[in-house]
């Protein structure tokens, strides 16, 4: 049971705290899910503000923990089935008249999307010559994505979503059980790059023919939601790809015109000009 | 840094769980008028519940029906229902936010989500009512919103087809109004008062 809440002007001094302390910087996030959050870290470490400004202040993995908690990892191998069906028939079908495929997948947490499409490009014949820049801001989720392992448990899940999105295998054909846990297969780590990349920060770094930013933008106050969407928008060839989460729209994104609609329900654009 | 709202909204929240459906359907019906506020629906839904409540109740209102999109104005004289799968919170800059954190009550969307985030935006909410449901969700939501000095209203759990969810929002808060059998006229006069 919730014990505790914040208000807006509390969490406001904790975004200071943090970035004071860590150099990290929450003014770009949607405050409304940022105080649910951190509202439930209190809860769950049995905390009042003042304890939590100490916390903060201690640095280190104090901090960082907390960053962790307020930026959600939380993530799916095909994630959302039909996104991934939407995408064999409707966006790689294009992509095969390039010579080489650069995806950006942005906000990638600890792999599971690019794995997904490493796997898709794989079952379409495109893998050997496409190139997948995954990044995030966590070297944490990144370190756990670059090792490939996940747990059986969730593969479970993730098995289920790859069947439902017309998978033409089995999940398992792609990973090995060591120690109780799944690890992906080598040669689908082959083409796959995870590097750090803090989309509220760093710059454009490559011209890609899809750009996969799911479940991200949702983070992002009206402002700096806007900036990002700059971003991705001057990170795609023209006529690449951007595909935003369920629920995600370029609604009051500044790009609307910018884009075609090739799936409106799962969110999937063309740029256009 | 925080955005001032726009002082003429004015929310009247619903929260629902197993029982309520018939019960929203039925305060649809009253609404033939306009509105000055708008009206939030949180119903407990599946993840892949597909059907969308604005088609389906379409025969019962004239008024503006829609599931908000994330970072959509509250505009006034609209009822909206919160989507299934993401929680529907309420910032103090009078937009809707969408957030797929974790479940509450094994919920998403859930009723406290929204009610907290209602009674923090420093809106003014002119009513929130708390109906049948099988969980303990929206208990501290509505209590939260009673002591920040707004009207709230919890159908009797001796009345509602399951009387979990009101009786819990009881126990946490002793002085919500009581909706008694034949409530429905009480939510007329709640939804075209012109007090706030
Ligand atoms: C909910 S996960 C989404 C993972 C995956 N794209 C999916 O849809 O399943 C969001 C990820 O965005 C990352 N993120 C949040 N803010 C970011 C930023 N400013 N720059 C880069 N990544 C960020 C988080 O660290 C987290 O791993």
């Amino acid at each position: 049971m919730r014990i505790m809440t914040l208000e807006y002007e509390e969490l406001e001094f904790i975004i200071m705290k943090v970035k004071e302390v860590s150099g990290f910087d929450f003014s770009g996030y949607a405050r409304p899910s940022l105080l649910r959050r951190a509202s439930g870290y209190l809860v769950k470490h049995a905390m009042d503000l003042s304890e939590l400004t100490s916390h903060i202040e201690l640095g280190g993995n104090s901090v960082y923990d907390f960053i962790q908690e307020l930026t959600v990892n939380y993530s799916e191998m095909f994630r959302d089935a039909e996104f991934f069906i939407k995408l064999r028939s409707e966006v790689f079908s294009y992509l095969e008249s390039y010579p080489t495929i650069r995806l950006w997948v942005a906000g990638c947490a600890s792999g599971e999307e690019a794995y997904s499409l490493a796997i898709l490009l794989k079952e379409t014949g495109l893998y050997d010559r496409s190139l997948i820049y995954a990044t995030d801001l966590s070297q944490r989720v990144l370190a756990s994505a670059r090792q490939g392992v996940f747990s059986l448990g969730n593969m479970r899940t993730f098995s289920e979503n790859y069947l439902l999105s017309e998978g033409k295998k089995s999940l398992s054909d792609y990973y090995h059980v060591a120690y109780n846990q799944a690890v992906m297969i080598p040669d689908l780590r082959k083409n796959i790059v995870f590097s750090l990349h803090d989309l509220t920060g760093d710059g454009v770094f490559n011209e890609f023919q899809m750009v996969s930013c799911r479940n991200v933008m949702i983070y992002f106050n009206l402002e700096q939601r806007q900036k990002v969407f700059k971003l991705l928008y001057e990170s795609l060839a023209m006529f690449g790809f951007l595909c935003l989460g369920k629920r995600e729209t370029l609604r009051y994104s500044g790009f609307e015109e910018n884009f075609r609609i090739i799936n409106m329900h799962l969110n999937i654009y063309q740029k256009i000009k | 840094m925080i955005q001032k709202h726009d002082d003429s909204v004015s929310l009247v929240l619903l929260g629902g769980s197993s029982g309520s459906f018939s019960i929203f359907e039925e305060i649809l019906k009253l609404l033939d008028r306009p509105l000055q506020c708008s009206i939030v629906f949180v119903l407990h839904r599946g993840k892949s519940s597909l059907s969308e409540l604005p088609q389906l109740f379409r025969s019962y209102t004239q008024l503006q029906m829609e599931e908000p999109q994330h970072l959509d104005p509250i505009v006034k004289n609209c009822i909206y229902f919160a989507v299934p799968d993401y929680h529907l919170l309420i910032g103090p800059d009078g937009r809707f936010y969408l957030d797929n954190d974790e479940k509450d009550f094994f919920s998403r969307p859930s009723i406290d989500a929204t009610f907290v985030s209602a009674a923090q935006s420093g809106l003014n909410i002119k009513a929130a009512l708390l109906f049948s449901g099988a969980s303990e969700d929206g208990a501290f939501g509505m209590k939260l919103i009673a002591e920040k000095g707004f009207k709230t209203y919890v159908q009797n759990p001796l009345t509602a087809e399951v009387a979990r969810m009101p009786a819990a929002a009881i126990r946490q808060y002793s002085k919500h109004h009581i909706l008694n059998e034949n409530f429905f006229e009480e939510i007329r006069s709640i939804l075209y008062s012109y007090s706030t």
